[in-house]
């Protein structure tokens, strides 16, 4: 009896595992409405085309966890991976490694700019990074020129995308070492718990010890660092690369990170909900034209989605409370 | 004693002076004369009527800016008003198309804003734990979806007959409506700001939230009734870029709420809510729409415009932040 209840408490508690809930249902639900969602080609395919979103989504983790935002991510996303298609195209580098390290130098260095006028100049980060959005999109349709870059221009990078190792494409075995990589940081590392200190209460982390400014700095540097793996990423996917790519992408990665449970303000949400979260987004994305409704509904049904998640997660933590309050009286 | 309480009242009227030319309106003043300069000198094309034909184009966005001012002073946050801008162009094109009479298509094009500005203001009303970020940013995209669904798949839709939209950009010699409507509703959004106990509680509520509500200020209603009015002059933006542009697709608005955002902040507005004058963001506004036109007239890449407001952008807040912590320091050095 008693372990049932907690089963059941478990369950509506735990953010991570009641979205877990509803991917499962959500997922068997579609496979009945039509077998081929839950087929391994398929399941790839949704993976590679999301890889992008879900990728940043940790790195919006990082700086949601400390009460920060950053809009400015699709753009630098853009000038990084536009920056490399550019360099692809006329022939300077051609070694796939050493177009990663440069498109994640430029976005590091796009994060490095916000973290410090926000960490430094003290400047809010909507604002910050709102500034940085125009410039870093402006930067990008500078380098490129008034040109693009196409799949014949890219040549063998294009195959990144495609290749597999173990049977499970470099695209992926990117995602799964990045959220690998963040699990351990968040979890176990002392900047990791570092982050989630600033996030719960500035002020003490700030008695304890905690140099926020380096922190704050750090989530933002991190940020960037993915936008420049996710562009050179985005070119091989999409084999193209154009200054307006992903445009409006970081509403849909903060959006993966607010289905996850990551609290606005800071200082909750976890790796694995921004991985279930971005899961969410895309198994719907992949489901709706498989269910039969048109593509056009598409965004209206994903809003509509958002909409009712959070509204639903308020609900829960009304009733949660009301709960807690009621054990207490007795 | 005598003497000084003496001089102090002759320097009265000067302090006063340098206070209002050191103000942040007061930079932005000199700003706008400075960018004025600038377009001169780099076009001759920069005259007033040429700015006058230019200027109706992105006049619509400080429609926005208005409410979005009153907004950010309540320290809340509105990202859904260029979605609402695509709805009611896309409808009230659809509904003009249709034959329905013109003057009942200027009402659906300003309802339909309004009810999604009413929208907005009831569920961040009900459920006051949500940040109005994510709020607006899911109706951002649902707005923009029902005005997808509406378009269908051709993704655009044009006036067949643009007679009533023309009456609405008509001119008085060669000064176009848009620029009276422009000064008439800032002059009124300004005077509410300042001078009504309605504009008072607007920053009362942006100081302090708990703070307002004890002292009476019933904040749900008012929150609710600037996201209506937030609404309504979306629509009302739409109606005059419809009769700018004769149309709608689906990427009418695309980038208004950061533009009308970037105007607010640029303008002294602080978006944590409580600090800032509309007047000062209606000067951004009018610096930035003479930048671009400026700047659009030597054929500059219009990104490079992009790039240059960016860093205004974020210089308009990091340098005044700056001087202060420069300030700061200075005075602990002469307190040791």
């Amino acid at each position: 009896m008693k372990k049932n209840k907690s089963i059941l408490k478990t369950i509506t508690t735990s953010r991570e595992i009641s979205l877990l809930v509803v991917l499962v249902l959500l997922c068997a639900a579609i496979t009945i409405k039509s077998p081929s969602f839950m087929t391994y080609k398929s399941i790839i395919d949704m993976l590679r085309n999301n890889t992008v979103t879900m990728i940043m989504a940790v790195g919006m983790l990082g700086i949601l966890l400390i009460g920060g935002i950053d809009i400015s991510v699709a753009s630098s996303l853009a000038l990084s991976g536009m920056t490399a298609g550019m360099l692809m195209k006329y022939g300077v580098v051609k070694n796939v490694f050493l177009i990663f390290l440069i498109a994640m130098a430029i976005g590091g260095l796009c994060g490095l700019i916000n973290g410090l006028v926000i960490s430094r100049g003290k400047v809010l980060p909507i604002i910050a990074t709102m500034g940085a959005m125009y410039v870093y999109r402006g930067l990008a349709y500078l380098v490129a020129n008034n040109e693009w870059v196409s799949a014949e221009d890219l040549g063998t990078f294009s195959s990144f995308a495609l290749d597999k190792f173990w049977g499970i494409n470099y695209v992926i075995w990117v995602l799964i070492g990045v959220y690998a990589l963040f699990f351990v940081m968040m979890k176990w590392t002392r900047l990791g718990r570092k982050v989630y200190a600033v996030g719960s209460n500035k002020e003490a982390a700030s008695i304890s010890g905690i140099n926020i400014s380096n922190v704050e700095l750090f989530v933002y540097v991190m940020m960037g660092i993915l936008a420049g793996i996710c562009g050179t990423i985005a070119v091989s996917v999409y084999s193209s690369a154009q200054p307006n790519m992903l445009y409006g992408k970081e509403m849909d990665i903060i959006a993966a990170c607010v289905i996850g449970g990551v609290s606005m303000s800071g200082g909750r949400g976890s790796v694995a909900g921004a991985l279930l979260g971005g899961l969410v987004l895309a198994a719907i994305a992949k489901a709706l034209p498989l269910v039969g409704i048109e593509a056009i509904a598409q965004n209206t049904v994903k809003g509509v989605i958002i909409l009712v998640v959070i509204i639903l997660n308020v609900i829960t933590q009304r009733t949660i409370d009301r709960n807690n309050l009621k054990e207490r009286e007795i | 004693m005598a003497g000084k309480s003496g001089r102090s009242i002759a320097n009265k009227p000067e302090k006063v002076w340098q206070k209002r030319i050191l103000s942040w309106e007061g930079m932005l003043v000199v700003l706008f004369i400075a960018v004025n300069i600038f377009c001169i000198n780099i076009s001759s094309m920069y005259q007033f009527s040429n700015v006058l034909r230019e200027m109706p184009k992105y006049l619509t966005e400080v429609f926005i800016l208005l409410p979005m001012a009153y907004i950010l002073i309540m320290g809340d946050i509105d990202i859904s008003v260029g979605s609402i801008v695509c709805l009611s162009a896309t409808m009230a094109c659809t509904a003009y198309n249709k034959g329905i009479p013109f003057i009942a298509v200027v009402l659906i094009c300003l309802m339909t804003g309004m009810a999604c500005g009413f929208v907005n203001g009831i569920i961040l009303t009900r459920f006051t734990e949500l940040p109005p970020m994510i709020v607006t940013l899911a109706t951002q995209i649902i707005f923009r979806g029902i005005a997808e669904i509406t378009l269908g798949s051709g993704g655009s839709v044009s006036l067949t007959k643009a007679d009533g939209f023309r009456m609405i950009s008509g001119k008085v010699g060669k000064v176009p409506y848009i620029v009276f409507l422009v000064i008439i509703l800032a002059a009124g959004f300004t005077v509410v700001l300042c001078a009504t106990t309605f504009g008072r509680r607007l920053y009362a509520i942006g100081s302090n939230k708990l703070a307002a509500y004890y002292a009476g200020i019933q904040v749900e209603r008012t929150r609710l009734i600037v996201y209506s009015v937030t609404g309504f002059m979306s629509g009302l933006a739409a109606l005059l870029l419809v009769s700018v542009l004769y149309g709608a697709n689906t990427t009418t608005g695309n980038g208004f709420e950061m533009d009308a955002i970037a105007m607010a902040v640029f303008g002294g507005i602080s978006t944590n809510g409580g600090k800032g004058k509309l007047q000062g963001g209606i000067i951004a506004a009018f610096i930035i729409i003479c930048l671009r036109i400026g700047l659009g007239l030597i054929n500059l890449n219009p990104q490079i415009i992009l790039i240059i407001l960016g860093i205004l952008l974020v210089l308009s807040v990091l340098l005044p932040n700056i001087f202060r912590g420069v300030k700061l320091q200075s005075k602990s050095i002469e307190m040791k």
